[in-house]
């Protein structure tokens, strides 16, 4: 498991082993008059360890030995260790109540795991265990002063102290984050390998007892596709700790699963119902990985996970020694560890009754059985803190006794249920609550839903089994007769089963939940039932503030246990029946799952162009650029574009989003989703065009080019491209079905790469001798389709986005590198050389070109940014037209509007941090902020783009620029977003 | 009205020595026939604005009226974390108005709700993200907020469980940091306004729904909207006249006001939230990524809670998808790889009203005597107390405080949208 790296490694083969002795018998005749309360019996027909196989681990530091198959908690019994752990606020001494998964007083900490569930985890070799949240042991806890002033520490004593004086709640504060619960995390414990998988079952069975076992068969006998999950490490459910007619029903069921391949997945919980019975399973089974997260879409669900157990509520019902009938059977029956020594049982039903028989076939003395059916109770448990000694009866007598065995009843964890919206009901005269109306393919069997024989439980078990197998064909024959694909639908659609299930339902049983003294509800919180009667008193009197407040039921064990004897009380304060109280929504998870689980091996996606490579091997920095990782430079930035404005430049722009569109209502969608006009772009025409969401904010923008009559090629910004191909999609699907268009990404079909600078043009005729680069014939913006150095079928197309005489050539992705390559070795005697995203950025700046994103925010509307002429308002509609329409399109603006610019600061040598804020010039006020700055090589001086309020926009305005150091300088502005060129000569040369 | 019993240590004691039980935090009473205000939602929104409406002003004849119980929405549902390091200058002003009430909160309403001033980190694994750190650390500066850029190394030292080296996939370039951020108790915010302004006379009314607004004079169908004038509300335990009513329904915002024949540009959203097993305390301080969508916390009881961005559709239910967990524990794992072997507890969703530019709608509408407080979307807690304070001003007054008129609902009619935008998108 966790531990190879602890000191402490078991040694198996140092264990000398003969053959057919047991190595770990008791000492002496099976009774263990051994001087320990706890310990391991003789063998037991049943029990489930295997005393061939001893397992070394250590507790707190101290070796000790269990068998395979123990959990850790029947290990630690079996080693007379009681004292597991201390609770929440009063740090009191606990031990086993349920011993098993919900069991709150099982929380231990193993190696690098916290709040380990120690009586279901099973003991694994050289596991390092320890009490948490203890010091400094579990036997000797400082904080178990707290005890002491309980009195005083009601429910939600927090809210009422620490008011005055404020200045001393960061002190208390601190001290109580130290009594947060649970174990420790290191923060270096490595990222295991944890794994996904999907699956189509017909029938997902939710639990693997004796009715879901059953259910599974049935399920599978009817043709159905089944997978049985069972939380425990092995199938059987309360039979399988039973007696050997209960286990041999067990292993016939284990048979027929075999026999009918149904998939059986044990240590493994369904933690989720989602919609459409969309499950989450948490398989800790799976060889080779720690957990996996198996995603089920079932046509068909049936809960069958039993009942859990209730604790019965009484004072000293925490102490040591307090057990449920379950936990007795279980640590006997399978763990062959002997609870105690001399017990009280408190029986309300046949599984108390039967505990006795346990207890007495294992040695324990039975000192009285207290059968509340004939009006017997237990009141209160008496004894030092970390020992029971006495238990005192509503007759006032009291017996000696080291262990309490209570059977009061059950709590149904219809939690599955609840999360198809289903709405638990009291059955009063079963005294707990039940599952709601039936669901269509949900369905519930087993203890959850009723008691009675065996028989009528696997009857019923059968029937639900079936009826899912039937609902889940009806189920698939209509998926098949609906998807595009489906093949001829084979036959008729089989009927829609009814619910024909016999009568099943809770046999009368008392209702006890609490005693007539107080005590614990809530084992992991620390809440008293008197915390719930006095926290209703004040008002947190309906479940959810009586929640909120005290937090009962908000523990690691999520109310399993302590939700119903919650609402008891609560209906006992509030003088009304539970039936009026009403119960809580259990939510998902059903049981907590690791974050690694849900997770999986986490593939965060990274995208490489396919010139990738060789940015690598000529020494270019990566940026992480969204899902991208391009060459930032290859060096020197600022040398790459001196280079490029007077040579040849190469960039790799494949992250440059890309679409393919096609059909009779291109110009349709283009007019719709662009403010700009689209009608007139003739064949071998590139536009440039800007995208607005609907309240009219620039949301991106690029260049389309028409390469046929009814092809065009769309480019966005590297990072909107998936927001575009959205965009555009829920616009034809959701708004425009009827217009033909096909959209295709082609972002990476392409790999994409722009010449810029003086030389481009001699260096593209290079690459491709056939294309007219004539200046009349092949202008800016204009596209053609070329072979580019012998790779037929490019676009080749003229555009600027650096200021420079520029060719963007987008190649088939698989030839990008030999084009790359190509250009670099035609290029050599002009003085090509590569550039990154940071020379381009320089250069656009210089150029005076905005970045979507970056010189806007998600207020800046067209109009904002000088482009007001662009936008076509004649047209008949396009996205955000109403409110650009409304705001005016000329690039006038109310005066507090801002509005982009260019700047330069008067000392050319300072560069402002991008958002550094402008103010006006001897005040404080904010009247803008530098979008983007940096260092112009061309121009040997600092340059920037700004928002900054209209009325302060015309050129030469000066401003204050605030730097990040506080320093105030004068940045004045320009009449023109381009810096450098403002012109276009070179662009358009 | 008689002052409730004060909580102190000395109460405690008191009590703790003779068993006497305190009284209720609020009472419950019948529904009067009329109240000078009505306010629908029991949230933090409508019971400090109850509050307020009596402290500052003397106007107790009040009801606050909830379908069910008081902070079962958006008050009890939300990830606690409070903050003022916002965007623009008019979101700075107003959320450290909140949050220097939230400071002053526990003396005055007399109830520790926990504030934990532990510092707020807002990750950036981007230029543009950084940019954007720098451009609110800047406009924070301005105004006073203690907020300022910091650096890996810096970061770490905050927050050690957090992977600070460069061989993540997003790695961490830097964070704003925000020292007077942090959690505080969100249902004892919510107890507290209801105590309070129970002690001066304001009626709570739980498991009360709201079923009509009574509207007369409106252009619309049965009188009601555009110039229609409100006379009530028709609830579940029956009428209640009532010249001013207050829309503080978060989630159901569009549907209480469409009762009204008020159309608001509201789309209602799940957001949805989780919370680990408790363990040891590790993580000090408040830490939020908006790349990763995730923003984590741990309580002084230990558990992690994590909030997300909110859900891409529009919805009503509250109950948790299974997809949200996974991304989210991808997204906690990529910042605190040491964690996969905690285990999430609880998952919940809480509903969010969003409206175009991030930004809320509160004040006068077209039907007299119909107020909103509205548009919360995912940063309404932080700005619960300060939209009681202003609403609460609004109704006494009749005109719309400072601090709130960005917020108008005629801004939409204007096109004066707020730019908060960018920044509160995930900007927790």
């Amino acid at each position: 498991m966790t531990s190879d790296s602890r000191p402490f490694l078991p040694s198996l083969r140092s264990v000398r082993l003969t053959p057919g002795k047991p190595l770990l018998g008791p000492t002496e005749s099976g009774q263990g008059n051994d001087g320990r309360l706890t310990g391991r019996l003789g063998a037991r027909s049943g029990e489930v360890v295997d005393r061939r196989r001893p397992i070394r681990f250590r507790w707190n530091g101290t070796d000790l030995v269990g068998l395979e198959g123990d959990t850790i908690a029947s290990a630690l019994l079996a080693n007379d260790v009681q004292l597991i752990s201390r609770s929440m606020k009063y740090h009191r001494p606990r031990s086993y109540l349920t011993a098993d998964y919900w069991d709150p007083n099982s929380l231990v900490q193993v190696g690098d795991e916290p709040n380990v569930r120690s009586a279901h985890r099973l003991l694994a070799p050289g596991m390092e265990v320890s009490a948490q949240n203890v010091w400094p042991s579990v036997e000797h806890d400082i904080k178990a002063a707290n005890g002491l002033v309980g009195r005083f520490l009601t429910a939600g004593f927090y809210y009422k102290t620490f008011v005055r004086p404020r200045r001393l709640w960061p002190a208390y504060e601190r001290v109580l984050a130290t009594f947060a619960p649970g174990g420790s995390v290191d923060i270096d414990t490595p990222h295991g390998y944890y794994d996904k998988r999907y699956s189509h079952p017909d029938v997902v069975v939710a639990g693997a007892g004796p009715a879901g076992m059953t259910a599974a068969v049935a399920a599978a006998e009817a043709g159905a596709r089944v997978m049985l999950v069972e939380h425990e490490p092995a199938l059987g459910g309360h039979l399988r700790f039973g007696d050997a007619g209960q286990r041999a029903v067990v292993a016939g069921l284990g048979r027929e699963l075999d026999r009918l391949g149904v998939e059986v997945l044990v240590d493994s919980t369904v933690t989720g119902r989602y919609e459409d019975n969309w499950l989450a399973i948490n398989q800790r089974s799976h060889p080779g990985v720690v957990e996996r997260l198996i995603k089920a879409r079932a046509k068909s669900l049936v809960v069958a996970p039993g009942l859990i157990e209730r604790p019965y509520v009484f004072a000293g019902n925490d102490k040591p020694g307090v057990m449920t009938s379950g936990a007795v059977r279980r640590l006997i029956n399978g763990y062959a560890v002997r609870p105690g020594r001399r017990a009280v049982v408190l029986t309300a039903n046949a599984d108390g009754d039967r505990a006795v028989e346990i207890l007495e076939s294992a040695g324990v003395e039975v000192a009285a059985v207290v059968d509340a059916r004939a009006g017997g109770d237990v009141v209160a448990a008496h004894g030092p803190a970390r020992r029971l000694e006495e238990v005192e009866r509503n007759d006032g007598s009291r017996v000696e006794a080291d262990l309490l065995v209570i059977a009061i009843g059950w709590t149904a964890p219809t939690s599955l249920l609840n999360m198809a919206g289903d709405r638990p009901v009291y059955h009063d005269a079963g005294a707990r609550f039940v599952p709601g109306a039936a669901l269509d393919t949900v369905l519930a069997t087993g203890g959850l839903v009723g008691d009675g024989s065996l028989d009528e439980l696997l009857d019923h078990a059968r029937a639900t089994g079936r009826l899912a197998a039937g609902r889940a064909a009806l189920t698939s024959h209509r998926l098949r007769f609906s998807t595009a694909r489906a093949r001829a639908v084979d036959g008729p659609e089989p009927p829609w089963p009814d619910d024909d299930r016999p009568d099943f339902a809770p046999d009368p049983h008392p209702a006890l939940f609490r005693s007539s003294t107080h005590g614990m509800v809530d084992f992991s919180e620390d809440v008293s039932s008197k915390d719930l009667v006095a926290a209703a008193a004040e008002g947190y009197d309906s479940v959810e503030l009586l929640k909120r407040f005290t937090t009962a039921t908000m523990g690691p064990s999520q109310g399993k246990l302590e939700t119903v004897n919650t609402v008891a009380v609560l209906a006992e304060a509030r003088g009304e029946t539970i039936e009026q109280v009403g119960t809580t929504v259990w939510r998902p998870p059903f049981a907590p799952v690791s974050l690694g689980a849900l997770a999986g091996r986490v593939f965060e996606p990274t995208r490489r162009s396919p010139m990738h490579d060789w940015h690598e091997s000529n020494g270019a920095v990566p940026l992480s650029a969204g899902v991208w990782i391009r060459p930032d430079h290859y060096g020197d930035p600022a040398a790459e574009v001196v280079n490029t404005r007077s040579n040849v430049g190469i960039i790799d722009v494949s992250p440059l989003g890309k679409f393919d569109l096609r059909g009779p209502n291109v110009t349709d969608l283009l007019n719709l989703v662009y403010v700009n006009r689209w009608s007139k772009l003739a064949v071998g025409a590139v536009r440039y065009g800007v995208m607005c969401t609907d309240d009219g904010v620039v949301f991106d923008d690029g260049v389309t080019g028409r390469l046929a009559t009814d092809r065009y090629l769309l480019t966005t910004t590297s990072s909107g491209a998936a927001a575009v191909g959205e965009w555009m999609e829920n616009w034809l699907q959701t708004e425009r079905p009827k217009w033909q268009v096909s959209v295709t990404p082609v972002t990476d079909v392409f790999a994409s790469m722009n010449l810029a600078g003086p030389k481009s043009r001699m260096l593209l005729s290079r690459l491709a001798p056939e294309l007219d680069l004539e200046p009349e014939r092949f202008g800016y913006m204009q596209v053609r389709i070329a072979t580019v150095a012998g790779v037929e079928d490019c676009v080749v197309w003229r555009i600027g986005f650096t200021g420079e005489l520029s060719y963007e050539v987008h190649v088939p992705a698989d030839r990008g590198l030999e084009v790359w390559q190509a250009a670099l070795d035609h290029g050599d005697d002009l003085g090509l050389a590569p550039f990154g995203v940071e020379a381009q950025r320089i250069m656009r700046l210089e150029k005076g070109h905005f970045i979507v994103g970056q010189d806007t925010d998600g207020l800046t509307k067209a109009g904002a940014l000088g482009l007001g002429r662009l936008v076509a308002l004649d047209k008949p509609d396009s996205v955000g037209r109403p409110e650009l329409v409304w705001d005016g399109t000329g690039d006038e603006r109310a005066p507090t509007e801002p509005c982009l610019v260019a700047l330069q600061p008067t000392n050319p040598e300072i560069v402002p941090d991008e958002a550094c804020q402008l103010l006006r010039p001897g005040t404080n006020e904010i009247v803008g902020r530098i979008t983007s700055s940096r260092m112009s090589p061309t121009l040997g001086r600092s340059i920037c783009l700004g928002q900054v309020r209209s009325d302060l926009a015309p050129a030469g305005t000066a401003v204050t620029v605030l730097l990040i150091d506080g320093r105030r300088v004068t940045a004045e502005i320009q009449a023109h977003h381009a810096h450098f060129d403002p012109e276009g000569v070179r662009l358009r040369g | 009205m008689k002052p409730p019993a004060r909580y102190s240590a000395l109460g405690l004691a008191r009590r703790g020595i003779s068993g006497d039980s305190w009284p209720r935090a609020w009472r419950q009473v019948e529904l009067r026939p009329s109240y000078d205000v009505v306010i629908i939602g029991g949230g933090v929104h409508g019971l400090a604005t109850a509050y307020y409406l009596a402290r500052n002003h003397g106007i107790t004849k009040v009801a606050v009226v909830d379908k069910s119980y008081i902070g079962s929405g958006g008050s009890g549902r939300n990830t606690a974390i409070v903050r003022s390091n916002y965007l623009t200058p008019e979101g700075v002003a107003f959320y450290d108005r909140s949050l220097q009430l939230y400071n002053d909160m526990a003396g005055e309403l007399n109830i520790n709700v926990m504030f934990s001033r532990r510092g707020h980190l807002t990750l950036a694994h981007s230029d543009a993200a950084l940019r954007t750190m720098r451009w609110r650390a800047e406009v924070n500066k301005l105004q006073g907020i203690d907020s300022s850029v910091i650096d890996p190394a810096q970061v770490k030292e905050l927050a050690p469980s957090l992977d600070v080296s460069h061989h993540t996939r997003y790695p961490i370039l830097g964070a704003l940091y925000h020292p007077p951020g942090g959690i505080i108790r969100h249902d004892a915010v919510v107890w507290g306004y209801a105590r309070a302004a129970d002690a001066m006379g304001v009626q709570i009314h739980q498991k009360t729904e709201v079923l009509d607004i009574l509207v007369e004079g409106g252009e619309g169908p049965e009188g009601k909207g555009a110039g229609g004038r409100v006379t009530g509300v028709r609830t579940s335990q029956g009428d209640i006249a009532a010249p001013i009513v207050v829309n503080a329904t978060a989630g159901w915002a569009s549907l209480i006001s469409a009762m009204a024949g008020v159309e608001l540009p509201i789309s209602t959203r799940p957001l949805q939230a989780a919370v680990t097993e408790p363990v040891k305390v590790f993580l000090p301080t408040v830490v939020v990524s908006g790349s990763l969508h995730v923003y984590v916390s741990q309580t002084d009881r230990g558990e992690l809670v994590f909030g997300a961005s909110v859900d891409p559709y529009n919805n009503y239910s509250v109950r948790g998808s299974l997809e949200f967990t996974e991304e989210l524990a991808g997204h906690v794992l990529e910042l605190m790889p040491g964690i996969s072997k905690m285990r999430l507890l609880r998952q919940w969703a809480g509903l969010c009203d969003m409206t175009p530019d991030y930004s809320p709608i509160m004040g006068f509408t077209p039907v007299e005597g119909f107020l909103c407080d509205v548009g919360w979307g995912t940063y309404g807690f932080k700005a619960g107390p300060v939209s009681g304070e202003t609403m609460a001003e609004c109704v006494a007054t009749k005109s719309v405080p400072e601090l709130i008129q960005a917020f108008g609902l005629d801004r939409f009619g204007h096109g004066r949208l707020v730019g908060e935008k960018g920044a509160a998108a995930v900007g927790h």
